[in-house]
């Protein structure tokens, strides 16, 4: 922290009764560096004030970051961002609160339950296995920026029925969008011009399809095109194009992220690799516990709708909060050995894909996409390390945290 | 035993139906099949039921135990 006290500070103009503090989260740190200040302010205390933009609170505690997550009604996604409460994007149905969430909800969630990947896996695995077998001869690879990056993007587009040749674009622009996204001042313009690229791209897309004599099969923006909302009506093409944005930001860059951490681990832990090839079933729970351990959400921004009290916070309406989900993924309060990686953790009622209404729907791509990269990776390149022994640094906890960098090497195969 | 699945908890995570795949499955959005009815867990399968209900997230699953 860059200050932090029991006194109430100048830039806070109310009582708030914890401790006050000014920082930015957006600041690239090297690894780890997050998780290791959500385990301080959480031992250090349940609830704080960041001073940073209006001024938020922050609950650090697993019982908190529930209840946020579970009162819809109190918290609203109106902002997911706490240090941005009027954002000038709208992601449905990210940003929809109940009633109407569900109804959108409704529409996706078939195309990314599991019965859809487990018929998208022999695609999936099919493009995971190519860019493996290119990487494997090369003997290195900077995996964020390669692999990483470019196997969920092919994988998500695949699934949503996006020809795989434009997959280029969309690299470039979740890379600008995420720059900003943090909460950067500089990265904003990036951020703004990347979301209407994505916008376009849309835009157009669906104007090819309008006009199709019958929907495009396997494909996500001619379906919507004939998708209603609660059986009453057509979507507006306002409603098509907030959906199909927000998917290519949440789906890319988020499993590019906890790949990267995933694989770090390997890496340094060649008895966990060893584990995994002889035990190739704890694959799933090995995921999993990478999704806690290691999540990717530093923290959850919710806006409140009226006066409350709320585990210690007299919180009025239009505050902002933040649930920070990384400290409470390792809250020893209600986890065993939180503060370690278990390969084959059982109880793990994590919220590295959030909780109520809101979770992930792309979880379950998320997941499959992992297991599936590391059966693939492994079973072409079974021991690999991190190529450096410089400092890797993480894009800010802001939003969402990723490894920036992650050069691994291994015995070039052929 | 039986295990119940409060069908206004339950979002989806499919945490529990991995854990036991041979009590629970899951209908074509993601959610357990059956929910808002209690299921007999067999003998066998009263440690998975027991996995399932420690890891789902939204506290959605619950075990009744009968004397």
């Amino acid at each position: 922290m860059t200050t932090a006290s029991e006194s109430i500070e100048a830039t806070v103009d109310r009582e708030v009764r914890c401790p006050v503090f000014h920082q930015d989260f957006s600041e690239e740190k090297p690894l780890g560096s997050y998780w290791a200040l959500a385990d301080r302010l959480r031992e250090q205390g349940p609830l704080y004030f960041n001073s940073f933009a209006q001024g938020y609170w922050i609950f650090t505690r697993y019982d908190a970051v529930r209840d946020i997550y579970k009162n819809p009604e109190i918290f609203s996604s109106e902002s997911i961002t706490p240090w941005d409460p009027e954002p000038i994007y709208r992601f449905v149905p990210t940003q929809i609160d109940p009633p109407k969430h569900i109804k959108y909800r409704r529409i996706l969630n078939p195309w990314f339950s599991p019965r859809q990947m487990d018929a998208a896996e022999p695609m999936i695995r099919s493009i995971c296995r190519r860019l493996v077998e290119e990487t494997a001869p090369l003997g290195r690879s900077n995996f964020v920026q390669e692999f990483a990056l470019r196997y969920p993007t092919e994988a998500f587009l695949g699934v949503i029925g996006v020809d795989l040749a434009h997959a280029d674009r969309f690299l470039v622009w979740v890379e600008d969008f995420f720059r900003g996204f943090g909460g950067d001042v500089e990265g904003q313009q990036g951020m703004a011009d990347a979301l209407q690229s994505i916008r376009q791209y849309w835009v157009d897309a669906l104007a090819e399809r309008r006009n199709d004599p019958a929907p495009r099969e396997g494909d996500l923006a001619s379906y919507l095109l004939g998708a209603d909302y609660d059986e009453e009506r057509p979507l507006t093409d306002e409603e098509r194009l907030d959906m199909l944005t927000v998917l290519v930001l949440a789906g890319l860059d988020t499993t590019r992220a906890q790949l990267g951490y995933m694989f770090r681990h390997l890496a340094m832990h060649p008895e966990d690799r060893r584990r995994l090839l002889d035990e190739p079933e704890l694959i799933p729970s090995a995921v999993e516990e990478v999704l806690r351990f290691y999540t990717m959400i530093f923290g959850d921004g919710r806006k409140v709708t009226r006066d409350l009290e709320f585990h210690g916070a007299q919180l009025r309406k239009g505050d902002m909060v933040y649930g920070l989900v990384s400290a409470a993924n390792r809250d020893p309060r209600v986890y065993e050995r939180a503060n370690e990686y278990v390969i084959d953790r059982k109880k793990n009622h994590h919220f590295g894909f959030a909780s109520g209404p809101h979770r992930c729907l792309g979880l379950h791509l998320a997941r499959r996409e992992m297991q599936v990269a590391v059966e693939e990776w492994l079973r072409v390149i079974p021991d690999f390390w991190l190529a450096t022994d410089s400092v890797i640094m993480e894009r800010g906890g802001g939003a969402m945290t990723a490894p920036l960098d992650m050069p691994l090497e291994w015995e070039p195969v052929a | 035993m039986k295990i119940y699945i409060d069908p206004d908890e339950c979002t989806g995570h499919g945490r529990c139906y991995r854990l036991a795949p041979d009590l629970l499955t899951y209908d074509d959005e993601g959610y357990v099949s059956i929910r808002g009815q209690p299921i007999e867990v067999p003998k066998d399968q009263i440690e998975f039921a027991q996995e399932a209900e420690g890891t789902c997230p939204e506290g959605a699953i619950s075990l009744i135990h009968e004397d």
